[in-house]
Formats: C-alpha cells, sequence, structure tokens
C-alpha cells in the first residue's frame, strides 16, 4: 500500500503539471459548455426575433376579390403585399426570395365556399430557410383567423352555434410534475457533457502515463523499481480515474455557472432548472460517474501501453471518442427507455439512468443494476490492464 | 554478485522482424538470448560486447527482472530473479543511454520518488541524496524543472536516480549512448568508482576504447550465442588480430 501511495502521488503530481491534461480538465469543459450554451441560445433567439421581425413580402392570388381575407392580411403587423408577381412566376419567385409566401386559393374557391364545401388553398414558402420556417407561424394565424370567420359565417347562415361543429371539448391534463418535464429533456443533455469529459479528461493522462512513459524511457526505471507491476498499474489507473473525475464533475460544475449566469434564459426556466439539479441527484450522478471513469481509465491505460509511441495511442483512442458518443446518442432517441436490458449496456445505461435520476423516477432495483454493471466493467477492465501490464511483449512493445 | 546459468530468452517474431528476416531465428521465434552462462564478482567490471541485436540489451533486461526467462536460472546478489524479483530489485541499480527522466519534476523530487519507492528512511534519503548531488555537481540545479535541463545535467540525475538506494549491483546497457565525450567520460568514472567501492558491475557496449578502459571480465555474444567469456587480460593475451577491435570483429565473423 506504501508503494502504491509514492506511485499515486508521484503520478498525479506529474499529471498536474501537465499543461495539456490541465486544459482538458478545466479550460476545455468551460469552453464547449460556454460556447455550445451561448451560441446556440444566441442563434435560436436571433433567429426567432429576425423571423418575428421580418417583413414579410406576399403575393395573394384568387380568381374573385377576397376583401375579408386581404383586410386581414392587411391587418397583420410587418406584412407587405406584393402585387407585382405573376401567377405563373409563383415557385420561382419564392424560391429565389423576391417573394416570402405566395398564398394561391383556387379558381372556384368562393363558388365552393358558399356552397358550404371545402375551398382548396395553396401556401407556397421556401421551407429550407429557417427564418421561413419561423414566420410561416405568422401566415398560419391569418390563415386560421379567416377560416373561423368562414366558419362562423356557415354557422350564422344555418343558425347553429359554435358547439355544432365541436362536440367534444378535449381538455388534455398532464399529471407528469415539472421535473419530470424536465428531466427528460435536461436529462438527455447531461450525460453529453459528462461522458465525454469523463473520456477526455482521462484521455490524456493516459496516454501520458503509459505510451508517454514507454516513449520517453522511464518505464523501465519503473520496472527495474521495488514496486511490483500491480502496484504500478493500480497507481497510474488511480490518477487516470481521479483525472477523468475531476474533469466529469468540471464540466458539470461548469454546466451549473453557465446556467445560473445566463441572462437569456426566462427567470421562470432558470429557477425550474436550478431547482431539478438537488444534491441527492447529484449524488447519485457522481456515483455513477466513479465506476465510468473507472471503466474508462483501464481501457485507456491498456490501449496507451499497447501502443509504441505516444502518437500511435493517440491514433487508436481517437477513434473510441466516436464510439462513446454513440450510446449517449441512443440515450436521447425517444421511446428508449431504462429497463432491465437496456441498464447492461454500457454508457447507454448511464445516459437513460441520468434523465430518470433528474427526473426523479429511477426505479431502484434499476439504478442497482446500472451500478452493478458499471463497477463489474470497472473491475473486469482492472484485471484486463494488469494482466496487459504484465506481459512482456505488450510492456516491451517497440522498446 | 550475478550468476547466470543456462539462459536462454525466446521471443516471438513481430511482423517487421519477419519482414527484415533474422538470421538466427527458426520459424516464428528467435532465441534473443540461447544457453548463456557467466558471472560478474564483487568489485569486478564485466563487460558483454556484442554487434547490435546481438542479444546484449535482452541479457541485461532478464537481469533486472524486466523479461523472465524461457529457461535458465539468473541470481542476482543472491537472489533468483523469478522468484525473488522483488529483492532482486532492491539491490540492483539499473543506467541505460537512453534512460528517460520525469521532465515535469525537479531532480529533487526524481530522486525522492525513487528513494521512496525503495523503502529509504528520510533520513538516510536526505543524507544520501546530499552526498550524490554533491559528489555529481547537481545541488545548483536541484530545484530546477528536468524538462529545461540541458543532456549532461540530465544524465548526472539519472546517475543519482541509479545509485541512491547504494545497491549492491550495477547494470549498465550502453550508458554512453549518444552522449558528449564530457558527459561520457564522468560515467566512466563513476563506473570505475564503482569498482572501487566493492560494486558488482556489469555493463554492455560496442565501443572498444571504453572495454579497454574499465573491463576486469568480459564476455562477447552474437546472436545470442556467448562467444567469449573470460578475464580481460586472457582476451588480451589470445589476440590473434592487431587491435581489439579487429579482433572483436574476426571473433564474431568466425561465429
Amino acid at each position: 500500500m506504501k508503494l502504491l501511495a509514492i506511485i499515486f502521488k508521484k503520478e498525479l503530481r506529474d499529471m498536474l503539471r501537465d499543461r495539456r491534461t490541465l486544459f482538458f480538465m478545466i479550460i476545455m469543459p468551460f469552453l464547449v459548455i460556454f460556447l455550445i450554451f451561448n451560441l446556440s441560445m444566441r442563434l435560436g433567439m436571433d433567429m426567432e426575433k429576425r423571423a418575428q421581425e421580418k417583413e414579410l413580402c406576399v403575393a395573394v392570388f384568387s380568381a374573385e376579390p377576397l376583401p375579408d381575407f386581404s383586410k386581414l392580411l392587411q391587418g397583420s403587423e410587418k406584412v407587405k403585399i406584393d402585387t407585382t408577381v405573376d401567377k405563373k412566376e409563383i415557385d420561382q419567385a419564392v424560391r429565389n426570395g423576391r417573394l416570402d409566401f405566395a398564398v394561391s386559393f383556387a379558381a372556384d374557391f368562393s363558388e365552393t365556399v358558399d356552397r358550404d364545401g371545402t375551398g382548396d388553398v395553396q401556401v407556397y414558402y421556401k421551407a429550407s430557410t429557417s427564418e421561413n420556417e419561423l414566420a410561416l407561424e405568422r401566415i398560419r394565424k391569418v390563415m386560421e383567423k379567416y377560416k373561423q370567420q368562414l366558419l362562423e359565417r356557415r354557422l350564422q347562415k344555418k343558425s347553429l352555434a359554435a358547439a355544432f361543429v365541436e362536440p367534444l371539448k378535449i381538455v388534455e391534463k398532464d399529471v407528469s410534475t415539472i421535473r419530470e418535464k424536465m428531466g427528460q429533456r435536461l436529462g438527455g443533455m447531461f450525460p453529453y457533457f459528462f461522458v465525454i469529459f469523463c473520456f477526455l479528461g482521462a484521455m490524456y493522462p493516459a496516454i501520458d502515463l503509459a505510451a508517454g512513459e514507454k516513449e520517453r524511457g522511464t518505464m523501465e526505471t519503473l520496472l527495474v523499481s521495488p514496486a511490483s507491476r500491480l502496484q504500478i498499474v493500480t497507481g497510474k489507473f488511480l490518477v487516470v480515474t481521479a483525472s477523468g473525475i475531476f474533469t466529469a464533475l468540471s464540466s458539470v460544475l461548469w454546466l451549473y455557472i453557465v446556467f445560473r449566469q445566463s441572462r437569456m434564459l426566462p427567470t421562470e426556466v432558470l429557477g425550474v432548472i436550478l431547482k431539478l439539479i438537488e444534491w441527492k441527484s447529484l449524488l447519485l450522478l457522481f456515483s455513477m460517474i466513479i465506476p465510468l471513469c473507472a471503466f474508462f481509465a483501464a481501457i485507456l491505460l491498456s490501449v496507451s501501453v499497447f501502443a509504441k509511441s505516444y502518437k500511435e495511442a493517440q491514433s487508436i483512442i481517437a477513434p473510441l471518442n466516436i464510439m462513446i458518443i454513440i450510446p449517449v446518442l441512443i440515450g436521447i432517441f425517444p421511446g428508449i427507455k431504462l429497463n432491465a436490458i437496456t441498464a447492461l449496456i454500457p454508457i447507454l445505461n448511464i445516459s437513460l439512468a441520468t434523465k430518470e435520476i433528474i427526473a426523479g423516477t429511477i426505479p431502484p432495483m434499476l439504478m442497482a443494476e446500472v451500478f452493478l454493471v458499471l463497477f463489474a466493467l470497472a473491475a473486469v477492465g482492472l484485471v484486463f490492464c494488469t494482466h496487459w501490464f504484465n506481459r512482456e511483449e505488450v510492456i516491451f512493445r517497440g522498446v | 554478485m550475478i550468476v547466470v546459468e543456462n539462459l536462454t530468452k525466446t521471443f516471438r517474431l513481430s511482423k517487421e522482424q519477419k519482414k527484415e528476416k533474422v538470421a538466427h531465428a527458426r520459424g516464428n521465434r528467435v532465441d534473443a538470448v540461447a544457453d548463456v552462462c557467466f558471472c560478474c564478482k564483487p568489485g569486478r567490471i564485466f563487460s558483454l560486447l556484442g554487434p547490435n541485436g546481438a542479444g546484449k540489451t535482452t541479457a541485461l533486461r532478464l537481469i533486472a527482472t524486466m523479461l523472465r526467462p524461457s529457461s535458465g536460472r539468473i541470481a542476482v546478489a543472491g537472489f533468483d530473479t523469478v522468484k525473488e524479483a522483488g529483492q532482486v530489485r532492491r539491490h540492483i541499480g539499473f543506467l541505460t543511454g537512453s534512460t528517460g527522466l520525469y521532465e515535469r519534476l525537479t531532480p529533487t523530487e526524481m530522486i525522492d520518488y525513487y528513494g521512496r519507492l525503495h523503502g529509504m528512511e528520510p533520513a538516510l534519503l536526505a543524507r544520501r541524496k546530499g552526498e550524490l548531488f554533491r559528489l555529481l555537481g547537481i545541488e545548483e540545479f536541484a530545484g530546477r524543472r528536468i524538462g529545461k535541463l540541458s543532456s549532461g545535467m540530465k544524465q548526472k540525475v539519472s546517475i543519482a536516480r541509479t545509485m541512491i538506494h547504494d545497491p549492491q549491483v550495477l547494470v549498465f546497457d550502453e550508458p554512453t549512448v549518444g552522449l558528449d565525450v564530457i558527459t561520457a567520460k564522468s560515467i566512466l568514472q563513476l563506473i570505475r568508482q564503482c569498482r572501487t567501492d566493492g560494486k558488482t558491475v556489469i555493463f554492455s557496449t560496442h565501443i572498444m576504447g571504453e572495454v579497454s578502459l574499465l573491463s576486469d571480465d568480459l564476455a562477447i555474444i552474437h546472436r545470442g550465442r556467448l562467444l567469449y567469456n573470460d578475464t580481460y587480460e586472457a582476451y588480451t593475451r589470445g589476440m590473434k588480430a592487431k587491435s581489439l577491435e579487429d579482433e572483436f570483429i574476426r571473433r564474431v565473423e568466425e561465429a
């Protein structure tokens, strides 16, 4: 134990003096979270603002004048009616941006509506422009109002009450709490950060402490010291695990700070989010991070010690990043729930369990299963890593 | 004392080695060291000579417990390298020309680390470190990060690391490779000092000048097998060629 403590202390000191590792542990999570949060929020808000404030150029085509519709359209804010475009040019005019929208009523529209039929109306727009997609809502509102006017007129003519066309009044009552609803959304985003940062935080120390040592020639001298291979590998393993945990925690902390400092989120939304992050949830998340980081540390160290050089280790480990992201992404898909089967799949189980933890709906048995799977993987990983360190052809590969 | 008896180490050939067609390979395998016997005595310097790829480094790694023999036995300071590897490592100091140091540590931290790994008491460690730092002139840069030191300074730190626990047996694997003349000379002086102090010293090289300066006993290894094993004096007496170097080449070519 004494030798293990000596190795751990030295490796920790060495790691904390590595600028690249420190960057990945502290600065990188902040930069990524700050940029993702601020950029996505700002872009989203700016786009919505532009869509709301944009003066829409709309052309209306009908066989006969439709004064009620024209009145409604002119009454809408920031709408300019274009009368210069020919009906044959609708497609082209919308495509090249001369028109934002074109509303084309069928030739027999008035006649059909007067006969209590359904008149056809076509709305042309270019959905490939995100702004237009948002502005479409403004046009939809006008169309809805016009539809309502026509319907009211029809009902009056037949002396019918509005309830005639609405035999059902559906009131939807969602019994889920705000925490449950937000938990499913926010909980899907959380694993993105801490799973990826667990991996990134463990990656550089693992490369440095195994492949780096081989390359620099320090591994040989360490192997001639009285420390056993098990003590050497365990010391390194603990430091790499600690680095992954620290980086994951740093990402969660930055996430909290960025949320808290944000002026872009409405106060009530922010209040709900901050309430969701309670100590019990954080402790549960933290307890999942420990075996996850241990599992990553074992894999990364095994790969790293196999590599001949720092560069080779980097090139082997880089594709693993993508393999880590895939299960996290699957966890975000709707309909995929934490159950006895999904709880067995590493990383995916963390992704799904996080959602349930934040929503406060995780069944204790499934939580226990997730823990069991993660700890078992971490233990198997450490055993494999130690076995790998003991193999001469691995430790002296390329030395 | 180092006693090597019928030592053999067999490796599986890598893809690159298969392409290179290693001369003494047997199918997919090669005996890096084959049935080697020698003995290094205290107070004497044993030189292990051989061309590149002869098996020198493998033999030294086997002595230092980094590798396990395929067959045969090695005893270092009376301890078996397989059954008592931990004890062997406590009694051995290992230095190579390519020995690396932890560049983000200072010489003081580096030496403290290895001293503690060898289980040295803090007072003894401080005293021994002080002596070595004075002897090697490390004091003036003891607090600077190793990454910022010159190659000569780094080699001094490497020597201090090798000697900190005052080992009975010292293994030097081509210790002067890539070093400048001044640093190489200081290493050779140190090796001689070790002999004076009664240590068992084994060093590998292919530089004949070093052999003539240091050797008490000498062995030549080629393709894993020993071609010669006797005293340096006997080697020079029995020379058929004009120089040490020519004699070495003659023996290797005849093998």
